[in-house]
């Protein structure tokens, strides 16, 4: 018998490098998932790791280190939140 | 929309399980939850007693601090008192003096769990059976919210 392949649908799935059931820690929220604010994962609610180590969904950073009280400190370890370049 | 869904991953986390000698009283909204804490130790001066308190939560939880304190609900024939506890940082009103509390030590990844976990530390630590210098003073003038109290955290011992 011969098959021809008329069409065909190619199906991924992605997920961030990160253990799995890590959550980002202002949030709660899987890394995988989205901070509060978003609807969908991906690059659209990205990441940041810092260089203390420590990550979390940007947006969740972004809101932390814009209060006067965060002083630039990771949520942490309070040492300056310096991220790190992607690799 | 930040507060509603971190708190509702708390709540459910939290009615699941507590640490020993914490139990949740009331969450009937995201906006205020009460919880009692007990010493575990036999620390004399909080011995078999549970102590109550309130957690009001701003839409802005957890970047912004929750405000928490102890608070004394009139007993109802049913059940037993709840105190303020006696402590160098507690005033007779129920306003904790401690620094993750307010703007300078709060972190957004402390919750309302861990909150409870060092304010019962703070006491099992303690061993004067005292209030803040100038308890009296405070109580009687302060009409300000805990979160707008300006605190000066000096006192490392307890």
């Amino acid at each position: 018998m011969k098959v021809t392949i008329k069409e065909w649908n190619a199906v991924a799935s992605w997920r961030w490098d990160m253990p799995e059931d890590d959550v980002c820690g202002i949030c709660r929220v899987q890394f995988d998932g989205t901070c509060p604010t978003c609807k969908y994962p991906g690059d659209d609610c990205a990441l940041l790791n810092g260089q203390c180590g420590h990550s979390f969904h940007m947006h969740c950073l972004l809101t932390w280190i814009q209060q006067d009280a965060s002083k630039g400190l990771c949520p942490m370890c309070r040492q300056k939140f310096e991220w790190k370049k992607s690799e | 929309m930040f507060a509603q869904k971190r708190l509702q991953k708390e709540l459910v986390k939290i009615q699941q399980s507590l640490p020993p000698g914490i139990t949740l009283v009331s969450a009937d909204n995201l906006q205020e939850w009460q919880l009692d804490i007990r010493v575990l130790d036999s620390n004399p001066l909080y011995l078999n007693q549970n102590y109550r308190l309130r957690f009001r939560f701003s839409n802005n939880y957890p970047i912004e601090a929750p405000e928490v304190m102890f608070i004394s609900p009139t007993p109802s024939p049913t059940q037993t008192p709840r105190p303020i506890p006696m402590h160098p940082h507690i005033y007779s009103n129920g306003i904790i003096c401690l620094d993750l509390l307010g703007s300078q030590g709060w972190s957004p990844v402390q919750n309302v769990e861990s909150v409870c976990m060092s304010i019962q530390s703070m006491l099992t630590g303690n061993s004067k059976n005292e209030r803040p210098p100038g308890n009296e003073d405070f109580v009687r003038r302060n009409t300000q919210r805990p979160r707008d109290v300006r605190f000066v955290y000096e006192d490392d011992t307890v």
